[in-house]
């Protein structure tokens, strides 16, 4: 029988036993749910969110501009009372404001004066359905970079042992890209990449003449650009170049958990799905020092059940599975479960997309694109490679777009009447920015916790957050807003403007840390296969694992990690081991 | 995995409607096959999702005489559908204010925007009223559309008002109405389809098209 040591929680018992469950939907819920479903292991994906149909619930996707209430705005009473975090995002309107969180429901609490803006998707996909779909490999550079200038700890992994995962999950992903050959950035199985417009194949020339250093690419991105036989046989399309993308697509043409890992691990009948059920906490035996299942409350209903499952993976989220963590509380560890280490909550990153520069670029008035092209081009990071920046540690990558006015772009502009009018008719300047998405260190103050007092509705102690950046990153950023207008003053550009901002951590959506992966159990959370140092049956393959940020987007990473840790978990339950 | 034959009957039923709706015309034969393949085999729940959001959309309404506002009374209103009209006026294409701009930006202010947002607009269009009888002696609907111009190129005057009438908050409150006429102008079914290009579903991206092809802006860039 399962003891239970968490008494603020009333269980009914539930008496299935799974093989594996798998908590969270999203990117790597999603994954590990196919994974195992395909290894024949009978799986349950737990999603503390509702559940959401491909195609038959993107609700705002095809509506027309004139057929919305608020032409997209959202109502203000509405964002207020619902989405104050929420709305932050660039992404957030009103035909994707249902693929957010409800702030008023999830509840969480900051340090004074240390703002962290956190964005949420809970419901079925997760934020799979809101994802910007960059997808970047990670290389040596990045798994050496703790142990190179000593913050964080070491990497149990080095690029070696993951590479053939990122080849695994990039078929079936379809990432479309270019070959370039670049060592800081490993090239991914493409699809062909989308073209670069007239402009930007003008300043691609003139910055690889004036740069050894520095390339720009086309923006790698999980999009069908071709599909292979083996996407339309996943129900998937190309890509429509609608760049409406987190409105959901109907054509499948980006990844998510509904269009592509979902439907895979249906497709074998070992799947159980239980949405509306808000893990509470992961249920620890000490007689056999396993994780045996998870406590869930019914978010509807407020019911308590039991799931029991032989292996539990968490992929709720960096912060969702912390915080799952962190209330899974009992006698063997009173500190949140499987943290002997003490380090669970801490290194909390995301990345910093606090600078960069935009300016004119004069002439090419004859020169347009059709269509909407659902990513940018790209500069990999080119500093701190071989030279040492004397101002900071580690480096950020740029992306951006050369595009064309918009008639959005006019309210600034000066005039009115007819002559106004036909010019925007006749189309704006060409326009280009380079906006940078900077590493950030690991750091033990950066941390969150289970509030003292403080719940949501569902009685679950909210996360407190206390972190901040540092002088390392607001240093990178001050130097990536002088070297993008540097290079644009270089090329003959016009008008050029440099920013730096202080936007709150979070609102780059790229949280990390928190569990970290390490060698040492006396200081990690996971080992190099992202099972808990403290318990074998327990996995985190969220980002909560990351020992390190780097600089590129990190969800390509998540899924190839996830995929070698089921096989490893797998593996480990046949050897009986787990 | 696409039969082509098979698919065609049943996408050309589907598409036919969106094609005729959704300006495809500049898609080339091919690309045009291709696209009502792939509409049947995936975009079926296009126009069936479409419905759900539109019930609440802000409807086009006459200008019947003495009509007031959901923040605005007749005579700010008023005053704002000559602003909106004056901003983007008709020339092969209506107006803002004959598709209703002044109407929309009134049902905008009330929901999206707060109480002193709301506040400081009304104040503006009192102000630029009030400036029209001071300078001109009557009031701003009341004047030649070229004594109308001429008061709003002097708000926009980056040289010192001679007359000292107006200040930078009237400077905001012009800019701000010119991005509400351009929102609700160009996000309209008119706006965004007949004076601009509108490709809802472009197919694809293709990075090099010269201009004359498409000949004017893009409604969604």
């Amino acid at each position: 029988m399962t003891k239970i040591t968490n008494k603020s929680i009333h269980i009914k018992t539930q008496p299935l036993e799974y093989d594996a469950i798998v908590v969270g939907s999203g990117i790597t819920g999603g994954w590990a749910a196919k994974e195992f479903c395909e290894k024949g292991l009978k799986t349950l994906l737990v999603e503390r969110g509702r559940p959401v149909e491909h195609k038959k619930d993107y609700i705002g996707e095809g509506v027309k501009t004139w057929e919305m209430p608020f032409r997209g705005q959202v109502e203000k009473a509405l964002v207020e009372k619902q989405y104050p975090v929420q709305a932050q995002c660039y992404a957030f309107n009103d035909a994707t404001k249902h693929f957010f969180g409800n702030d008023h429901d999830y509840p969480y609490s900051t340090e004074k004066d240390k703002p962290f803006s956190w964005i949420r998707g809970n419901q079925l996909g997760g934020k799979s359905l809101l994802w910007h779909r960059q997808s970047y490999r990670w290389s040596d550079f990045d798994f050496n970079a703790n142990a190179k200038d000593g913050y964080g700890t070491d990497w149990p992994i080095r690029y070696k042992d993951i590479q053939d995962w990122y080849d695994y999950v990039e078929h079936h992903v379809g990432i479309s890209g270019s070959v370039e050959n670049i060592p800081q950035l490993p090239d991914s199985k493409f699809l062909p990449p989308f073209e670069f417009n007239t402009v930007e194949k003008r300043l691609k020339a003139k910055i690889e003449q004036n740069y050894s250093d520095r390339k720009l690419i086309m923006g790698r991105c999980a999009h069908l650009s071709k599909p292979a036989q083996h996407h339309l046989e996943q129900g998937r399309g190309p890509c429509m170049a609608r760049n409406e993308c987190q409105k959901g697509c109907s054509f499948g043409a980006y990844f998510s958990t509904q269009s592509s890992t979902l439907p895979a691990a249906q497709k074998t009948g070992n799947l159980t799905v239980a949405t509306n059920s808000i893990v509470h906490s992961v249920i620890y035996d000490a007689n056999s020092n396993r994780a045996t299942g998870v406590r869930i409350i019914d978010s509807e209903t407020m019911q308590t059940r039991e799931y029991y499952g032989k292996v539990v993976f968490l992929c709720a989220s960096t912060l969702g599975t912390t915080q799952i963590m962190l209330n899974s509380v009992s006698e063997t560890f009173p500190n949140g479960i499987a943290n002997s280490s003490g380090v669970l909550g801490h290194y909390l990153m995301d990345h910093c997309y606090n600078a960069g520069a935009y300016a004119d670029i004069p002439g090419f008035e004859d020169e347009f694109y059709s269509g909407r092209r659902p990513t940018g081009v790209y500069m990999p990071r080119f500093q701190n490679l071989v030279d040492k920046n004397p101002d900071f540690l580690r480096g950020y990558a740029f992306s951006g777009q050369a595009y064309r006015e918009a008639w959005w772009e006019f309210g600034g502009k000066k005039g009115f009447g007819v002559d106004y009018k036909k010019a925007i008719q006749q189309a704006g300047g060409w326009k280009f920015g380079l906006h940078a998405s900077g590493e950030m260190l690991p750091r033990y103050e950066n941390q969150v916790s289970l509030h003292a007092t403080k719940k949501d509705k569902w009685g679950i102690p909210q996360l407190h957050f206390d972190c901040s950046y540092s002088d390392n990153e607001k240093k990178m950023m001050q130097s990536a807003a002088d070297t993008a207008a540097e290079m644009f003053e270089a090329i003959g550009l016009k008008n050029v403007h440099k920013y730096t901002n202080d936007r709150p951590m979070g609102i780059a959506i790229h949280e990390m840390g928190t569990a970290r992966m390490g060698k040492d159990p006396k200081t990690s959370i996971l080992n190099g296969f992202n099972q808990a140092h403290d318990i074998p049956n327990l996995f985190v393959t969220d980002g909560a694992c990351m020992a390190s940020s780097a600089w590129q987007n990190p969800s390509l990473t998540y899924m190839a990690l996830t995929v070698r840790a089921c096989d490893f978990a797998v593996k480990e339950m046949k050897a009986g081991r787990i | 995995m696409m039969k082509e034959n098979v698919m065609d009957n049943a996408a050309d039923q589907v598409t036919d409607k969106l094609t005729a709706s959704e300006t495809l015309s500049q898609v080339d034969t091919s690309r045009r096959r291709a696209m009502k393949q792939l509409t049947a085999l995936f975009g079926g729940a296009l126009s069936m999702s479409s419905i759900s959001l539109a019930v609440q959309g802000y409807q086009a309404q006459k200008d019947i005489p003495g009509r007031t506002g959901k923040i605005l009374n007749p005579q700010q209103l008023n005053l704002l559908r000559i602003l909106v009209g004056l901003i983007i006026p008709a020339t092969e294409t209506p107006s803002a204010s004959d598709v209703d701009v002044h109407g929309f930006i009134d049902n905008q202010l009330a929901f999206c925007f707060s109480k002193e947002e709301q506040l400081a607009f009304i104040r503006g269009l009192e102000k630029l009223q009030s400036t029209a009888v001071k300078q001109l002696g009557q009031a701003f609907a009341k004047c030649h559309q070229a004594q109308q111009v001429d008061l709003l190129n002097n708000l926009l005057s980056d040289l010192e008002d001679a007359s000292g009438d107006f200040d930078s908050k009237d400077k905001d409150f012009f800019y701000r109405t010119k991005s509400l006429t351009l929102l609700g102008y160009y996000t309209s079914e008119i706006g965004a389809t007949r004076e601009l290009a509108y490709l809802p579903i472009p197919g694809g991206y293709r990075g090099n098209v010269p201009f004359d092809e498409v000949g004017k802006a893009w409604a969604l860039n």
